[in-house]
């Protein structure tokens, strides 16, 4: 009898024990980390906050990548789910940044338009975005927009698409076709590139290619880390550049292979 | 499990469910096992696996320089420590033996008397099993990637095969003969599957990042080509429009039911397809490492009751569950990269071949031994007793 009760408590431990250790999305120093329905939008809440509005006078959205956000919550699946629902309900926009096609800029829509409208305030074109942002970006939640609908459903011209072009807040798809842009976001993507080459190389230089999370930390980031290093940990290991292992003295980061 | 077992029998539970919770705990516990080994025969890589679905008892093993192996997995020495041995084997000196890598290995799924084979060296052959002759050959002008036979088909004996050439070749073994052309990818086919549920419906990856059903009775192309964006034409550039993934698409396999489709691809992506509407599901693995140049073969469990996606992963296996996406578990034991792994569903046992020339057997772990047991384990072997103790384990 005794046996047998101890057979039980052990098919359930045997099960919670190893589901439990899965991938250790790594504990980048906040400290709650919530589950649920809300978990994906405080956590971008959170990322947004890191970013260093300052450093672009203030002229840039708060911009989260996407994958950074599985650094925060660890159901990857969620992350995406609940993204899609927060763009369809046009809390937040996504952008292609001119990275992989499947890496996403994250802005939330308020913040977006904001710093449009004012990057182009007292402009000749400023009627034109004022339109396009009342209109179209209202509206249709994509990431991308063609001719015949920006022609068709919103009304613009050629030339006010061009306007719209040199105004920073459409680039160039292909032919008749145009992704949504943050103005001035090559900036942004500038430091970017630069940050994470150098966290990737402080990493790189570590003893075994691998470093205690809260080592890293603590480090004093290079000068080109401009984005700071929260920020750029939390990139690095969403994009699983890095992985976690969990140890004795906290998270390891240890670069990944190949 | 006691509460399992009196809810069975008090007819509160299904069945089913008792095996299921039992089943998914030994899949969790899968590891390697000093008393379980596969004989090592192979001196080259070991490109496929494949277990019989009869009795689940021979295994079939094709290396890379064209040895086939036949292995018996089960233990009838009624002692804890087994290596399954080889039965039988085409080596290099057997007249028939494939020229180059052997790239596929498939049982009959009606019976063990019968067996096919491809490789590169242009050939896809039909074994018979107990004289361990060729009973056909069939001529490709490609190398040949993947080929397979349908588990389910009661009307047809239809081997779907993928060669270098982008055209799926369907070879029929009534006539003997390639019937039929499936055309529609633009680069070599890297894996044919059929589904395991409608005995017509085929699907294929390809070179060309795209995954492709067919239904082969159907004259004009394929059913459904497979999009990652779900026909959203916004989110990538229009050239990647109607692909599956951004690289190679170089494994596939349905789930025990059929009803859904993953797919793997060397954009280190995997993916979760509906196989009746061909709707990207987007559930999101992470990164799954995957630099293979050619076929991959993974597997999934069944009956379990999250199901079970084996995956290799570099040197490793990946264990994913497969409709939420979460990485469980990573086996490692190989040396070198993983090239296939298969699953045993009667004793849920996972047998994967690597580069390393190795066949590994991970096992479902028993159970710890109670304390009253420690009477019984003075008996063992003192060659595996642990002879050096530390003042932590007195303690």
């Amino acid at each position: 009898m005794e046996r047998r009760r101890q057979l039980i408590s052990d098919t359930l431990k045997a099960k919670k024990r190893r589901l439990q250790p899965g991938p250790d999305p790594g504990d980048a120093g906040e400290p709650d980390r919530p589950e649920g329905s809300g978990a994906v939008e405080s956590a971008l809440r959170y990322l947004a906050s890191l970013f260093p509005r300052q450093l672009f006078e203030d002229a840039l959205p708060p911009l989260v990548l996407k994958h950074q956000l599985y650094s925060l919550v660890r159901d990857r699946t969620a992350v995406d789910r609940q993204l899609s629902r927060l763009k369809d309900e046009g809390l937040i926009r996504l952008f292609q940044l001119g990275f992989d096609s499947d890496v996403f800029g994250v802005a939330f829509t308020q913040d977006y338009t904001t710093k449009v409208l004012q990057s182009v305030a007292g402009k000749e074109h400023a009627g034109t975005v004022r339109q396009f942002l009342e209109t179209a970006l209202a509206t249709c939640p994509e990431l991308s927009y063609d001719n015949g609908r920006m022609q068709r459903d919103f009304g613009f011209r050629d030339p006010d698409i061009t306007q719209l072009v040199n105004a920073g807040v459409l680039t160039v798809r292909d032919a008749g076709s145009w992704w949504l842009a943050v103005p001035g976001a090559g900036r942004f993507v500038k430091c970017f590139i630069k940050g994470r080459k150098a966290v990737l190389g402080m990493i790189q230089k570590a003893k075994y290619k691998e470093i205690l999370l809260s080592d890293l930390q603590s480090r004093r980031a290079p000068s080109a880390v401009k984005l700071g290093l929260p920020y750029h940990i939390h990139d690095l290991i969403g994009a699983q550049l890095v992985d976690c292992i969990p140890s004795t003295s906290g998270t390891l980061l240890r670069l990944a292979d190949s | 499990m006691l509460a399992f077992i009196s809810a069975r029998q008090a007819g509160l539970d299904d069945p089913l469910r008792l095996r299921r919770a039992e089943s998914t705990r030994r899949v969790l516990s899968l590891e390697l096992n000093k008393d379980r080994d596969v004989e090592r025969i192979h001196g080259t890589g070991v490109n496929t696996l494949d277990i019989e679905p009869v009795e689940g008892r021979y295994m079939l093993s094709g290396g890379s320089d064209g040895v086939i192996v036949l292995y018996d997995l089960e233990n009838f020495s009624r002692k804890p420590c087994y290596t399954c041995k080889a039965i039988c084997s085409v080596g290099r000196s057997h007249p028939d033996v494939h020229k180059f890598s052997v790239e596929t290995v498939q049982w009959y799924p009606r019976d063990t008397g019968m067996f096919t084979s491809s490789s590169f060296d242009k050939t896809l052959k039909i074994w018979d099993t107990n004289t361990l002759q060729p009973a056909d050959v069939f001529n490709f002008e490609g190398t040949v990637y993947s080929h397979h036979m349908s588990p389910v088909a009661t009307k047809h004996c239809l081997i779907a095969v993928g060669t270098k050439s982008p055209e799926v070749q369907l070879c029929d073994l009534k006539s003997g003969s390639c019937s039929q052309i499936l055309q529609g990818h633009r680069q070599e086919v890297l894996a044919v599957t059929w589904s395991p549920r409608y005995e017509y419906v085929l699907a294929t990856a390809s070179a060309d990042s795209r995954v492709k059903l067919w239904d082969v009775r159907r004259a004009s192309g394929c059913l459904i080509t497979l999009d990652q964006y779900n026909g959203e034409k916004s989110k990538a550039s229009s050239e990647a429009a109607n692909t599956a993934h951004n690289g190679r698409v170089n494994g596939l396999c349905f789930t025990s039911d059929g009803l859904h489709l993953l797919t793997i691809g060397t954009d280190d992506r995997m993916r979760l397809w509906n196989s009746s509407s061909g709707e990207n599901t987007l559930v999101n693995y992470g990164k799954v490492c995957n630099e293979s140049r050619k076929g991959l073969k993974f597997t999934i469990s069944t009956g379990c009751d999250p199901e079970f996606a084996f995956v290799p992963y570099g040197s490793t296996i990946a264990v994913y569950t497969i409709y939420s996406g979460e990485l469980i578990t990573m086996l490692r034991g190989h040396y070198s990269t993983v090239d296939c792994c298969v699953f045993q569903p009667n004793f849920q046992e996972l047998y994967s071949g690597s580069k390393d020339c190795n066949i590994l057997a991970w096992v479902p772990a028993l159970r710890e031994p109670m304390p009253d047991e420690d009477a019984e384990k003075q008996h063992l072997n003192p060659a595996f007793e642990d002879g050096w103790s530390s003042s932590d384990d007195e303690g």
